[in-house]
């Protein structure tokens, strides 16, 4: 018999045999990308893998996400939609817009769109904002896996154009796609000085944990505006 | 504030959703909110209509941008990652037609494509008559009784061999055929299926034309890279360029020399035919006679003690490694 856990609005811990990091299925019977499902009191849970996802791994390392069921989310890196399934999931009566810009994978993610409501996929280059600023609103949250150079002035430049003031950002900074040479935790300390004081607008680090052992050369960030 | 509404069409509004993009910072207010907007004008009703348009018009937006994504450079990559799988598997397959055949018909000395399209027409060696030339070497064979089970097995696999020869002959011409106008200069210089295989490692044309001729130098090298970290194959001398035939029939001293040649040549085709499209028959001239020079002041491989040197290098190396 299995037991489930909430550990965030919308965001479960399911045990039997082990731990596993779910959320509720918004789309009833259907898989994604091959995760399990498991049914307890009526209600159907998707396994989430941490190793596949940045934001999964950002949960099981104890990162205070801060997130509800009515939350406007930027997705930037959406790619075929892992991870966007599961935040799909948790914002079940809000919106997730979802910017990828490589075609092959927006094929996926337009799969996945037209069975859950609240997904806006959006082929862009999220270093444009401005090229779907008539279709994003202001959103409380900013989530961000793009694995590209620049990576927090992609963010920055998202926030200062869609960010609620009170709104929070959600940063995977990738060491290897910055820099292959220069030691990785240079490169963290030098973007991070870019988030808090170099780029406009200015942000007020909340949390910052590698991502072990789910991802390698990855930092996971939480952030808020700096009041 | 004047203005005039669209229809809720969504399949008209996601063209004008595309218009935008290029031009949202000349038309639209810095903080422009598009559902108060809408709201507003009462072009939707209620929140929840315009979220459900909104839903619609990004679908449809983004199937537009998809579908506009397959450029021609994109069907020759298919089709050239489709041939290097189907000639893999001929590979294997002939290889496996010639291993069984041969039980009965060791003799036969065909193979490849002769021996598919022999197998497939004749069955068992018993049914050539004497008008074939191979007729005589069927008389005084030492292959085993091939049997009416196993003749129809090898006959049916020796077909379907036969079909993937075909395929490969289609897709090969297929290939001839984009490339004469998606990128001329490039297959003047590379050949056909060279420059697409080229434009299939760089992921399009737009990016081989950005790729430094040194990069395009050593492109395809790392697929063989991995092949050789993983234990499957020897260490990688060079990217697939070496396949040319200025190359492959080079002494092996110039080779470096004429792979530099070769790939800048490549380098200012591909981006001839990405930026202009004009075709420079100059260009194949200029490197032939480039490497005719390169031939010429070097008609000697290097020095004999040199050579030593660098084999007992590699011994050492070899042995650290084990
Ligand atoms: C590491 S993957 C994201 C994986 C995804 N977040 C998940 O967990 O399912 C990074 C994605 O970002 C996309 N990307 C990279 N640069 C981008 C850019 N400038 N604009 C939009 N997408 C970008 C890539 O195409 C790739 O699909």
């Amino acid at each position: 018999m299995p037991k489930v856990n909430k550990l965030y609005e919308g965001i479960y811990e399911v045990v039997k045999d082990k731990k596993q990091l779910a959320t509720r299925n918004i789309d009833y019977g259907k898989v994604v990308y091959g995760e399990k499902l498991i049914t307890f009191e009526g209600i159907e849970y998707r396994i989430w893998d941490p190793r596949r996802s940045k934001l999964g791994a950002m949960i099981l390392k104890k990162f205070n996400i801060p997130i509800k069921e009515d939350f406007k989310i930027l997705y930037l890196g959406a790619a075929s939609g892992t991870t966007v399934s599961h935040v799909s999931d948790i914002v079940s009566d809000g919106a997730v817009y979802a910017v990828e810009f490589a075609p092959r994978s927006m094929r996926d993610l337009i799969g996945l769109a037209s069975r859950r409501k609240n997904i806006y996929p959006i082929l862009a280059d999220a270093r444009k904002p401005d090229s779907y600023a008539h279709l994003v609103e202001s959103v409380d949250l900013i989530f961000q896996d793009v694995a590209q150079p620049n990576q927090v002035e992609i963010a920055t430049r998202n926030a200062a154009r869609f960010l609620k003031r009170t709104g929070y950002l959600l940063l995977s900074i990738k060491a290897r796609s910055i820099d292959t040479v220069v030691n990785p935790i240079k490169i963290f300390t030098n973007e991070l000085r870019k988030l808090e004081q170099t780029l406009e607008p200015k942000f007020e680090i909340l949390c910052v944990k590698d991502l072990m052992p789910y991802h390698e050369d990855h930092l996971g960030v939480l952030a808020k505006l700096k009041s | 504030m004047e203005y005039e509404l669209f229809s809720k069409d969504s399949q008209e509004l996601a063209c004008h959703s595309l218009a935008l993009r290029e031009n949202i910072p000349n038309l639209l207010p810095a903080k422009f909110d598009l559902k108060a907007a809408a709201l507003e004008c009462r072009f939707v009703a209620s929140p929840s209509e315009y979220y459900s348009l909104l839903h619609e018009v990004t679908i449809k937006t983004a199937e537009l941008q998809v579908s506009g994504a397959l450029t021609p450079d994109q069907r020759v990559i298919q089709a050239v990652e489709a041939l290097d799988d189907i000639n893999e598997n001929i590979n294997s397959l002939s290889e496996r037609l010639s291993e069984w055949y041969g039980i009965y018909f060791p003799e036969s000395g065909l193979g490849g494509e002769a021996l598919a399209i022999f197998v497939a027409y004749y069955g068992s060696p018993k049914n050539i008559g004497p008008e074939n030339p191979l007729y005589p070497k069927t008389i005084n064979s030492m292959g085993a009784k091939l049997e009416t089970a196993d003749e129809l097995l090898l006959k049916g696999f020796a077909e379907s061999v036969y079909s993937l020869y075909e395929r490969k002959k289609q897709i090969e011409y297929y290939i001839e055929d984009r490339m004469r106008y998606i990128s001329p200069n490039l297959k003047l210089i590379a050949g056909s299926i060279l420059g697409a295989r080229l434009i299939s490692i760089a992921g399009s044309l737009e990016k081989l034309a950005a790729f430094p001729s040194s990069t395009i130098q050593v492109l395809g090298a790392s697929k063989a890279l991995f092949k050789h970290l993983r234990g499957r194959a020897p260490s990688p001398k060079h990217g697939i360029i070496y396949s040319h035939h200025l190359l492959n029939t080079a002494p092996w001293w110039v080779r470096g020399k004429i792979a530099r040649a070769l790939a800048g040549k490549l380098s200012i085709a591909a981006r001839l035919d990405y930026y202009s499209g004009e075709i420079d028959p100059s260009l194949v001239e200029k490197l032939e006679t480039k490497v005719r020079q390169i031939k010429a002041s070097n008609p000697q491989p290097p020095q004999r003690m040199h050579v030593n040197e660098t084999k007992n290098k590699k011994k050492g190396g070899s042995k650290c490694l084990k």
